[in-house]
């Protein structure tokens, strides 16, 4: 088969099912659970095979797979091409999408199985999967903040999902302002692209750089932005796992890797990305030990390694940082789909300790005096408590 | 915004305050759910805080406090009438036992407006919508409505307003006035707060201080320099830290607050009582862990009650100072909150109202406009005040009771009309194998299925610890545990052990699950921490393989994780259940270590002679506990034996049977009067309601001469549990169309292991009907996993002892068990948890939804979403007058019964004549109906899924003489 068409398909079949889930819920068709959880398991397996097809001919040494939308926005000699391209960088990432949303589709059927919700739950869930695997296989950054923006709708719809109660509905809010204060730094950045004719340097560069750090931070939940990631544990367990977990947040790197020559552009950019992802992964890692729940623990344990992740393509170690975001984004899949059942594999651990699991303490703990360990403590329930009220 | 330490007009703070104050949190402490960790979950009722009130009271009573339903809605009731669940019959019968009058001399009839306001039912006016329902809702409909309606609105007489309320706590009167809601700031932080403090592990960075108890390390936290205060709740340290100035212990500082607030003593109840009801999860769980320390599950905390009020009020202060002073009012916010009034409807538009409503009764009732002008003053008053009288919880009370009355009537006839075909004395001959389960509805089907496959096999109820209450502690326990029903505490303690051979690998074994459970440990941790967390994502990608096998094919994956784990059995192990008669009474931690022959004979002698086994024993009889695994379920300890205080019953039966076996104990048990044939073997097991697995235990101990009925039982049971699987199955949505008893039982087991499963079984839903008697009454009914069956003869209890012990012992277990679902039900929202799709389980006590919010108690939707709530049902066979005397016994079956909490019947064991207790007094029951006769179960509930009828299924029909030849 064409390898465009292979790239195609896994962006425009969860696209049009999407479209179709959404419009058959316009018309008042309700068609069943089986039909639904079918139709969404089919598309992500096929989008699975198409993605694995490519990275099989990419092994082979085949060229990166593209295609071509068309080209808009003609304007003083200029366009944009609208085309995907899918280079080593995106491959990884669509095949772990690909995967984990295919895992999260498989599992939600059964999860969500008779919640008068269940159709919506879909509709978010392919449109997020559109999303996702438009964001990673654009080739221009217009196309990118198309897959971006349908990404963070399906985010806040998903957060607020128990819309009849009032906490869902205010976290959704909390989210929907940080990523629409972030999104300003995406367009900026693009917009500072086009005023460069798309080959921006120095100072620009710098700003373009700049632009897309702070549209990264808010994606990815970093100081300061971080506060709306344990808010947005409002939603069934799936999605959190899918978007907070695995997929959403990890979009903010991703722009990052995406602005390479940017960031390479300008060192103080670079320092920043480094610094930005430092104090989130030092919160993180505070903040998150104090947390008692299942869920907020792991969201600021995510927290902690989008830090560092982002520390490493600060000083641009970005194989790393590419490999960092696939296994973090599986483990925390993993744990985030497991977190309904903690009690009991708590109880099990328990018993094989024989009574003894010891709680680690503050973070460097013994090297503390105990008063500032205490204040630590308090400090650290502090910041939780910002992201909570 | 700091008051001084003043003391005020109420007086100082001496001795009789505090007294007086302790006795107001102890009263406004009923309002919180009784609920404890959720690791061990204990049906309970929900309101048992008010069941000295009769039912239909009470449940109005809380739903006026707490702001919930008391019954179902009226459009569920309704459509509940449409399809036929209820009966225009029952709501004429339920209506002729309420008091009737006519509505004015020469009148119609009370009954007659009532029953028109039931069905065709009112139109439902309300102020608000009025308007709307006169201009487009279809209220007037025919041509001669205007004048009536005129008619009514001319008479409608406004009524008496009634006080505008004073506002229970400052917060309301806060929002009434200002707009601004102080729990927005308090709620979260006292959320952050109380899950920081109650944590029993899940945090890697316990709370520091909170040795020295709830207020004293929240205080300690919050007055720390540098503290980042959020905006609405600046000032809080200096707050604290002046109340420690003070030297005011948390009851000063309430009372503080109390006096400072401006409360006169007597509304000192209603105030603390709106606080607690802020958050009433974990308000509750603080107090139930004050009074029950124990029942934290790993590190037992100092839990106080007025430590989180002292909380609580200083933060309400703050925030309201602060939201006081943040509008600018000059005017002091404390001394005149009391006078803040909610928004009320104003007294015209309420006339308006219920002139459309009494409009509406008189056209149903058929009257004539001229009718309605010239009823005097006095008889339109009372027109007025009997439509007004009937509304929407009174007609709900009435269709709740019709809707029971349908229930009971179904249960009971089909009864009496089964009863009057059977002979219900035992058969002279001797089952050929006796199975006991545990009195659970949901061993109903399996009970059924066993005598359905083997009809020689005769099935036995009785409360799933076996009478014995005992601190056990398995091989792989780190400490024992009680396991008995929660109102009575073990005196004896048993623990297993590797038997002599299997020593070295039982040290083996508990190496390398120490070795595997604290390198869990440390992965679990460490993928949450900055530097291991690093190295272990990096590592991670390895976990998409088993993470896709577990969620895309979760069957497979079971069986490689069974595979993987073979390694290291579990080995043979026996009970250190003796102890010597003499000496040797030295406690261990409390409790003896184990039982002496006659504390043994006495418990299996109770058991056999209250389930009427005495002198009926078979040659082999299995104890069966029950229990049940899940993932994905906090509420997993829910689905576990009520009887072994929501623990797993598997050490129990094992116990039971080990005694029952021991040739001392049965002569002991001579002497008592209960005498087991010496060909009798016992056996224990265990029965996973979840995944339908049945083990057996310390079968090498058999002795030679049992194998065949040994085969033979076996067989059985692993047909019955397929069988059993199959039939929860039909209740599954997400069950297999193939119809296969071997993929029921593939699904049960996959329900049990998956991840992803909200329902892995539906517990105690359903759960309607008590029934003590003997097994023939029951024995091949279909009573669709719905009836709690306790077996008991009484031909042979005389003395009532064995009656007054089960009903004593069962009557609260089952009441507690169906009342939390009723009202789990009724208000899944309020009184249950909601749905659990977001829950967030936290600090292992308990689950929140999504990252902050109060504990959620009662039982998610997932659980009772195919629950029918009617009271239980109480069949007991005896005569009524042995019945209440043996009740008597016990004062909470005397409440539960007198305030109509159970529902309750006698069985006459002589004629079978059942008779109900209506108000004071037994009434007969009215007609018999012979049951449906199905050719089996499977039969009978194919393809349905909605509640059964009870059918009589003749394949169980017991054949003693076939297997009598054989053994």
């Amino acid at each position: 088969m064409n390898d465009g068409l292979l790239l195609a398909l896994p962006v425009v079949l969860p696209a049009l099912l999407f479209a179709a889930l959404g419009l058959a819920w316009l018309l008042d068709l309700r068609p069943s659970e089986a039909a639904v959880g079918r139709a969404t398991s089919t598309c992500w397996a096929l989008a699975v095979l198409a993605v694995a097809a490519l990275v099989l001919g990419s092994l082979g040494g085949l060229p990166p797979p593209s295609v071509e939308f068309g080209r808009w926005f003609f304007g003083g000699g200029r366009h944009v091409t609208l085309a995907l391209r899918a280079d080593a960088l995106s491959l990884v990432m669509l095949s772990l999408s690909a995967s984990l949303v295919g895992i999260v589709a498989v599992f939600s059927r059964r999860y969500m199985h008779r919640d008068p919700g269940f159709h919506r739950f879909f509709i978010l869930l392919n449109m997020f999967g559109a999303g996702v695997m438009l964001l990673f296989a654009a080739e221009p950054f217009e196309l990118l903040a198309v897959g971006w923006e349908l990404v963070g709708a399906a985010s806040v719809l998903l957060v607020a999902f128990y819309q009849q109660r009032e906490a869902p509905a205010r976290g959704a809010l909390r989210v929907l302002a940080a990523y629409r204060c972030a999104d300003i730094g995406l367009l900026a950045g693009i917009a500072l692209l086009h005023h460069a004719h798309g080959a921006p340097s120095g100072a620009t560069a710098a700003a373009v750089a700049f632009c897309f750090l702070f549209a990264a931070m808010g994606k990815s939940a970093q100081v300061p932005f971080s506060g709306w990631l344990p808010r947005a544990m409002e939603g069934p367990t799936p999605s959190s796992a899918i978007f907070y977990g695995a997929l959403s947040v990890h979009a903010g790197a991703y722009l990052l890797l995406r602005a390479r020559p940017f960031l390479d552009a300008s060192a103080w950019a670079a320092g920043a990305v480094v610094a930005v992802g430092a104090l989130t992964a030092l919160q993180g890692a505070l903040v998150g030990r104090t947390c008692p729940d299942a869920k907020t623990s792991l969201a600021h344990a995510t927290a902690t390694q989008l830090g560092l992740i982002f520390v490493e393509i600060g000083l641009g170690w970005d194989v790393l940082a590419l490999w960092h975001i696939a296994g973090h984004a599986v483990l925390r899949t993993a744990q985030f789909l497991r977190a309904p059942s903690l009690l009991h594999d708590h109880h099990r651990l328990h018993s094989g300790a024989g009574g003894h699991l010891t709680s680690a303490g503050a973070p460097f703990g013994a090297l503390l005096p105990r008063p500032f360990q205490d204040w630590l403590y308090g400090f650290a329930l502090d910041l939780r408590g910002r992201g909570l009220s | 915004m700091d008051t001084p330490n003043a003391v005020g007009e109420h007086g100082s703070l001496t001795t009789p305050h505090h007294e007086s104050l302790e006795a107001a949190v102890k009263h406004a402490a009923h309002c919180l759910p009784e609920q404890g960790p959720i690791g061990v979950f204990i049906h309970h009722n929900t309101l048992h805080a008010f069941q000295h009130l009769p039912f239909e009271e009470a449940v109005q009573a809380a739903a006026l406090s707490y702001g919930t339903e008391p019954f179902l809605l009226e459009e569920t009731y309704r459509a509940d009438f449409e399809r036929g669940r209820i009966l225009g019959e029952d709501l004429d019968a339920v209506l002729a036992a309420e008091p009737d009058a006519p509505l004015w001399p020469g009148g119609p009839a009370r009954r007659r407006l009532r029953r028109l306001m039931l069905v065709p039912g009112p139109a439902l006016v309300r102020a608000e919508n009025l308007d709307w329902l006169l201009a487009e809702g279809g209220l007037l409909r025919g041509p001669r409505d205007g004048a009536l309606l005129a008619a009514c609105l001319r008479r409608t007489l406004a009524r008496a307003g009634s006080e505008p309320a004073v506002p229970a706590r400052p917060r309301d009167a806060l929002l009434a006035v200002a707009g601004v809601d102080s729990d927005e700031a308090v709620n979260p932080h006292l959320i952050r707060d109380c899950s920081a403090f109650l944590d029993q592990g899940v945090a890697a960075w316990p709370m520091p201080g909170r040795e020295k108890g709830f207020y004293a390390a929240v205080a300690a936290l919050a007055d720390r320099p540098l503290a980042l205060e959020p905006a609405p709740l600046s000032g809080l340290g200096r707050a604290f830290r002046r109340q420690a100035e003070s030297g005011l212990s948390p009851t000063a500082v309430v009372l503080e607050c109390l006096n400072d607030f401006r409360v006169p003593r007597s509304d000192w109840e209603r105030l603390l009582t709106a606080e607690l009801r802020a958050l009433p999860g974990w308000a509750g769980l603080i107090y139930k862990l004050e009074r029950e320390p124990g029942l934290a599950p790993h590190l037992p905390l100092p839990c106080s009650l007025m430590d989180f009020l002292a909380v609580r009020l200083t933060l309400t202060r703050v925030a309201i100072e602060n939201a006081w002073a943040g509008r600018g009012e000059t005017r002091p916010f404390w001394p005149h909150w009391r006078e803040a009034a909610a928004a009320s409807v104003p007294a015209e538009a309420e006339r308006r109202a219920s002139a459309a409503r009494l409009f509406d009764a008189a056209r149903m009732l058929g009257l004539s406009t001229e009718k309605v002008s010239l009823l005097t003053d006095a008889e339109f008053a009372g027109f007025q005040a009997e439509v007004e009288s009937f509304g929407d919880w009174e007609r709900r009370r009435l269709w709740h009771l019709a809707y029971e009355r349908r229930h009971e009537q179904d249960i009971l006839k089909l009864l009496a009309g089964h009863r009057s075909v059977i002979d219900p004395r035992r058969p002279a001959e001797r089952p050929f194998a006796q199975v006991v389960t545990c009195l659970d509805e949901r061993e109903e089907s399996f009970r059924r299925a066993l005598e359905e496959l083997e009809p020689s096999v005769e099935t036995v109820g009785a409360a799933g610890f076996f009478n014995v209450a005992v601190q056990y502690q398995g091989l792989d326990d780190p400490h024992g545990v009680a396991l008995c029903p929660v109102v009575v505490t073990p005196r004896h303690s048993v623990t297993e052990r590797a038997r002599e051979h299997a020593r070295p690998l039982a040290e083996l074994r508990r190496a390398m699950r120490r070795r595997w459970a604290s390198a869990a440990h440390a992965f679990e941790t460490g993928s949450r921490s900055l530097f291991a967390g690093w190295a272990l994502s990096l590592l991670s990608l390895l976990f998409l393989l088993p993470l896709a096998g577990r969620t895309v094919a979760p069957r497979l994956a079971a069986r490689a994780r069974v595979w993987l784990g073979r390694g290291v059995p579990r080995p043979n192990t026996e009970l250190a259940l003796h102890r010597p008669d003499e000496g040797a009474a030295s406690a261990e931690g409390g409790f003896l270590p184990g039982f002496t022959v006659a504390e043994q004979a006495e418990r299996i002698a109770a058991l056999l002679r209250a389930a009427g086994l005495s002198g009926a024993l078979s040659r082999l009889v299995l104890l069966l506990g029950h229990g049940s695994t899940s993932l994905n379920n906090p509420h997993e300890s829910a689905h576990d034996c009520g009887a072994c205080g929501g623990r797993r019953g598997a050490p129990n039966a094992r116990i039971a049977a080990a005694m029952a076996n021991d040739p001392r104990v049965r002569a002991r048990m001579a002497e008592l009067g209960v005498s087991v044939p010496e060909d009798s073997w016992f056996v224990g097991g265990y029965h996973d309601t979840c995944s339908d697995e049945v083990t057996l235990f310390d079968l090498d101990a058999v002795p030679a001469g049992h194998e065949a009925e040994l085969e033979i039982v076996t067989r059985a049971r692993h047909a019955a549990r397929a069988a059993n699987a199959h039939e929860r199955a039909r209740r599954f949505e997400a069950a297999d169309d193939d119809d296969s008893v071997a993929s029921a039982l593939e699904h049960v087991e996959d329900r049990a292991d998956r991840l992803s499963e909200p329902r892995p079984e539906y517990g105690h839903a359903t759960n309607a009907v008590c029934i003590v008697g003997r097994r023939s009454l029951t024995r091949g009914l279909f009573l669709d996993r719905r009836a709690f069956l306790v077996s008991y003869d009484p031909d042979r209890d005389p003395s009532l002892d064995s009656l007054a012990a089960l009903l004593g012992a069962g009557g609260p277990v089952c009441a507690g068990i169906n009342l939390e679902y009723y009202f789990s039900v009724v208000d899944n929202e309020r009184y249950g948890c909601g749905t659990k799709l977001p829950h967030n389980l936290t600090g292992l006590v308990g689950v929140m939804n999504g990252p902050s919010s109060d504990l959620r108690t009662g039982l998610p939707w997932q659980m009772v979403e195919v629950h029918e709530p009617v009271r239980l049902l109480l069949i007991v066979e005896n005569t009524p007058e042995r019945v209440l005397e043996a009740a008597r016994r016990s004062p909470a079956v005397v409440e539960l019964v007198t305030n109509r909490w159970i529902r309750v019947a006698a069985m006459d064991p002589a004629d079978g004549t059942i008779r109900v207790l209506r108000g004071d007094a037994f009434v007969p029951l009215q007609g018999a109906v012979e049951p449906p006769i199905a050719l089996s179960s499977v039969d009978w509930y194919r393809n349905r899924l909605e509640h059964l009828p009870i059918a009589r299924i003749v394949s169980t029909e017991p054949h003693p003489s076939a297997r009598g030849s054989k053994a």
